[in-house]
């Protein structure tokens, strides 16, 4: 039981940071052999280049600058995303690693023009996030991040479970809400 | 009219650069003012970094780092994205130009004095387009939610003028795409540029 976490925010004594924290402390305690990818701290280019763009489609060659993130990909079968939303979507440097980790052949095979899920030793998935504004708001602009995660990685994954688990309305939260929503997280990675 | 042209694609030999010439023809044949950012020829650095973020709520501080970019969105009155879709989204690189440049005390404001959400900070800009290539087809995009466009003409519109007239184009299918498709998109995209800047 492998769970990779992929964690996106670069300021330690942050929100995230702490929710960060406690994700990984609740899946050792369950077991779980945690690979904790702190994007920030690893450096992660989230650009993907001119190379990378050409050999996007030869499956042979897409995975060769992101070998290392491909293996622990494949490695896993739980999937953890922990991230601020900022400005309806998640932080670039989480955007690049799918733009750059997620090629066909990883992610998705691409046969004869029909797509197939192909990440679906991944059973579990689960994100954590904090959202600045209320929830109408993120909804009156589709909740762009939330249908990627529950539909995009979702369709890749074919997962038993997805739990997308988020704070909205950070721009004027109270101690009482962030603490009701560790709780919340806390629970869940319990039951995960 | 002053417009701001956002492109974001890393092969000067993809259809996006064609996209790109016919934005800037008809912008030149218009005769409106324009500034071109090429991301990726800038070498733009897209990633909010820890000092980015310990000065993001620090205003005039939070806009040093990408000054020029701050100052082109609060020049223009008219906003244009090209970018291939990648992933259902704006590629990684033009997320941290949104990520770094719509900050608070210019893009929006912070609620203040019990106001239930921010306000927005970029209501002189009456105009806004996204042009994009998709590898997945409409019925897809769709299915997925469409959370590219999306963040474009739902989220960043939020904090544009009210009435902001929206624009989109988009080649879906692109890896599949013909010489006909193709050129029947540039023509669309013409189309499209004209309802843009019509009066």
């Amino acid at each position: 039981m492998r769970a990779l976490v992929l964690f996106a925010h670069p300021v330690e004594d942050s929100f995230s940071a702490a929710l960060h924290d406690l994700v990984v402390r609740q899946l050792n305690l369950r077991g779980w052999d945690v690979d904790d990818c702190d994007l920030y701290k690893e450096k992660f280019s989230p650009v993907v280049t001119a190379h990378e763009r050409r050999i996007y489609h030869d499956e042979s060659a897409n995975v060769a600058p992101v070998q290392d993130y491909v293996d622990r990909l494949r490695a896993a079968s739980a999937l953890i995303l922990i991230f601020p939303v900022w400005i309806f979507g998640f932080p670039a440097i989480l955007k690049g690693f799918f733009d750059r980790v997620c090629v066909p052949g990883v992610a998705f095979k691409l046969e004869n023009g029909k797509l197939s899920p192909n990440l679906t030793q991944i059973n579990k998935i689960a994100a954590v996030t904090t959202y600045g504004g209320h929830r109408f708001r993120a909804l009156a602009a589709g909740d762009p991040p939330r249908k990627i995660v529950t539909r995009t990685i979702g369709f890749y994954c074919q997962p038993k479970k997805i739990r997308y688990l988020a704070l909205y309305d950070m721009n004027r939260t109270t101690i009482q809400k962030r603490e009701a929503f560790l709780r919340r997280v806390s629970d869940e990675m319990d039951r995960f | 009219m002053r417009v701001l042209v956002v492109y974001c694609h890393p092969n000067p030999e993809s259809f996006n650069a064609a996209v790109l010439d016919v934005v800037e023809q008809k912008l030149a044949t218009a005769g409106v003012e324009t500034r071109v950012e090429n991301l990726y020829a800038d070498g733009f650095e897209p990633v909010l970094s820890q000092q980015g973020l310990a000065d993001y709520h620090s205003i005039p501080k939070n806009r040093e780092a990408v000054q020029r970019h701050i100052e082109n969105i609060e020049w223009c009155n008219s906003l244009i994205f090209i970018y291939p879709t990648w992933w259902y989204g704006v590629p990684a690189m033009l997320k941290g130009w949104l990520d770094r440049t719509l900050v608070p005390g210019s893009a929006f404001h912070l609620p203040i004095h019990g106001a239930k959400s921010i306000e927005p900070g970029l209501q002189h800009i009456t105009r806004l387009a996204a042009f994009t290539t998709c590898g997945a087809s409409w019925r897809w995009t769709q299915l997925m939610g469409a959370p590219g466009k999306r963040t474009l003409l739902r989220g960043v519109r939020s904090i544009c003028a009210l009435r902001v007239r929206t624009i989109f184009a988009a080649h879906y299918s692109i890896d599949s795409s013909t010489e006909l498709s193709r050129s029947r998109h540039l023509l669309k995209v013409e189309r499209q540029m004209d309802k843009f800047l019509a009066a």
